[in-house]
């Protein structure tokens, strides 16, 4: 098996010492750390992203397998700071929406976004329209990714985006919603840029909407 | 018959008039009568009233206790309390943030606990204003639901391969804590104890038949032990440890909406009473009667006659009063 291929099944299997250990290796070894993101990061995270949705992991399985990851990111971000090959693949504002405190679906979003090589500002769960603003403004971010798992809060999703729009700043970062109630109808109701169903799909997604 | 005769004959697999209809509500409840959910949390009064009203303008065979966690406050979790939404416990200062902490403590009595004794007293009170007529029904956290409030439920997932026997001791906690729990309730009045145990969902049929049906059983048998009926209730898609929940020995099983029934029957025998299942938001809230009735009709097909009516899951806030009616009136007008 070759280094990569050994970070990539650490990964799956969660084994964050392991990860930590390869990452140290495989540095030393000369290997340039924006090369272990596409290499051996994301091809891993696809993979638990696909377990996810065929029900082979549930939410243990994927919630180790990103903290293995982030094994590997939190060495690597720091040596990534001005390689201009190896810019972020956006800035992300992600939350759970304000009067909702649900946040695994997020922080599994969050997660993926981050092995997908994207910057993340988390602002955690119960987040109020203005503080999303004001992490936008003050991020930089071009993405801003928001998560409801009520359809008491999923309406909050749409006062986001119009505070966005008030704040000058709606053309600027597009926005991704997502959360078990929420359908791609919705999303395009509310004048969202996107919609994920799961979090593979949210990574699929956030790629799409960072090029455009 | 009355509703309590009709889920008691229905239990006992004795011959009943109709379906019985036994949905859970919380917030729809507490709106009925005008108040705030932070009234309904906090005073048993408001919960017995709107539990009352709500049990008979629709006709329900019960009564419930159901509300939030009380187990975890009193056992010193933090909890926050909103104005009009269930409270909710603090994760990032969970009780067991550090697992240790776990070694000092103590089986609160439910009688000197602030909250658990709430919803004693709230227990006395349905039995005392509906007893006679419906069935009333206690509520406990199952050990998953009741171990993710004390430890926080993203840590705790981790725990499941971090730290098995963490796990274990956890969980052996909560059960302990819910079997004193249901034995006050019951001494107050309750006929059927129900356990959520909505974190159950979250995790692979591997997990849950090694961790969390150990104790899941060992808190049936207390509770059948006890005297008491049985309800599950594990909120979200179940559809991969439906064996395991029918093989508990419950006399209801109470599925959510992601979980159909006829899977349900395949996998748990044709004499398990399975109670649901309707979408409640897409089918409940968001349907007419017309179509809440043709949903019901069809959960009914699948489940077969040992069957109870309710929804998936809490009948949303905002549900229009019609399709209540609605789903009440196919089980009134059904034989199993
Ligand atoms: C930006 O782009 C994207 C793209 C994709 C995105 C995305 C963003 N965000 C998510 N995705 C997608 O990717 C993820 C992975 O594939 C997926 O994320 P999800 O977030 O959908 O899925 C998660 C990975 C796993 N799923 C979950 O984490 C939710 C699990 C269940 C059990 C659940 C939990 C755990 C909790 N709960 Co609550 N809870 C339930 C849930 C029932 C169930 N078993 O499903 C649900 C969601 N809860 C509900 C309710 C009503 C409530 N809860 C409440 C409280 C809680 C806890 C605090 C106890 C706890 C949350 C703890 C926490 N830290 O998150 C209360 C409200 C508190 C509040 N103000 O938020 C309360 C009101 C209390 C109550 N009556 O039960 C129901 C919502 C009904 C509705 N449709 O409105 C519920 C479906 C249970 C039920 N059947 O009634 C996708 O949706």
């Amino acid at each position: 098996m070759s280094l990569f291929e050994e970070m990539q099944q650490a990964i799956i299997d969660g084994k964050a010492p392991v990860v930590k250990e390869l990452t140290q290796k495989a540095l030393s070894e000369g290997i340039k750390p924006a090369d272990i993101f596409p290499k051996a990061i994301v091809p891993a995270m696809d993979e638990v992203g696909r377990r996810m949705r065929d029900c082979e992991f549930f939410i243990p399985e994927v919630l180790i397998a990103a903290r293995a990851a982030r094994a590997a990111t939190d060495i690597l971000r720091p040596l990534l700071v001005g390689d201009a090959a190896a810019r972020p693949a956006g800035t992300v504002v992600c939350c759970t929406v304000k009067g909702d405190l649900h946040d695994i679906g997020k922080n599994i979003v969050a997660m993926m976004l981050e092995s997908a090589g994207f910057r993340i500002i988390d602002l955690g769960a119960d987040v109020s329209a203005e503080k999303i603003v004001d992490a936008v403004r003050a991020h930089d971010a071009n993405l801003v990714a928001m998560s409801a798992l009520l359809t008491t809060t999923m309406v909050n999703m749409k006062s986001v985006i119009e505070a966005l729009a008030a704040a000058g700043l709606r053309e600027k970062v597009k926005v991704m919603v997502g959360g078990a109630p929420v359908t791609e109808s919705w999303a395009r109701s509310i004048g969202a840029d996107g919609y994920g169903k799961d979090a593979p799909a949210a990574v699929d997604l956030a790629r799409s909407l960072a090029a455009a | 018959m009355s509703g309590r005769e009709r889920v008691i004959a229905m239990l006992d697999g004795k011959a009943v008039d109709c379906l019985p209809v036994m949905p859970i509500t919380m917030m729809f409840a507490v709106d009925q009568i005008g108040k705030k959910y932070y009234e309904y949390a906090t005073d048993y009064h408001v919960l017995a009233d709107a539990q009352v009203l709500t049990a008979e303008t629709f006709d329900f065979d019960h009564v419930s206790a159901i509300a939030e966690t009380r187990e975890a406050p009193d056992c010193g979790a933090v909890v926050e309390y909103f104005d009009d939404q269930p409270p909710s416990v603090v994760e990032s200062r969970a009780l067991l943030a550090d697992k240790s902490s776990l070694a000092r403590l103590e089986i609160p009595d439910p009688l000197a606990g602030p909250r658990m004794h709430d919803r004693i007293k709230g227990i006395a009170l349905l039995k005392e204003r509906a007893g006679g007529g419906k069935v009333v029904e206690g509520w406990i956290e199952g050990p998953c639901g009741a171990s993710a409030d004390l430890r926080g439920i993203n840590t705790l997932m981790l725990d499941f391969y971090d730290d098995p026997s963490f796990i274990r001791d956890v969980f052996g906690y909560t059960v302990e804590v819910g079997l004193r729990f249901a034995r006050t309730q019951i001494s107050a009045g309750a006929d059927i104890i129900g356990i959520g145990d909505p974190a159950a969902s979250l995790v692979s049929r591997k997990i849950y038949e090694e961790f969390v049906w150990p104790y899941e059983k060992r808190l049936v048998d207390g509770l059948h032990e006890l005297g008491a009926r049985v309800r599950l209730h594990i909120c979200g898609n179940t559809r991969h440890i439906l064996q395991g929940m029918g093989s508990l020995g419950c006399d209801i099983v109470d599925l959510d909406s992601a979980a159909p029934l006829d899977e349900a029957r395949a996998a748990m025998g044709p004499d398990q009473v399975l109670l649901g299942n309707i979408d409640p938001v897409r089918d409940l809230r968001d349907g007419t009667p017309e179509s809440v009735y043709a949903a019901m009709a069809e959960c009914h097909r699948q489940a077969g006659p040992r069957f109870i009516v309710g929804a998936g899951c809490e009948v949303p806030r905002d549900t229009p009063a019609a399709n209540v009616h609605a789903l009440v009136c196919y089980a009134h007008e059904h034989a199993p």
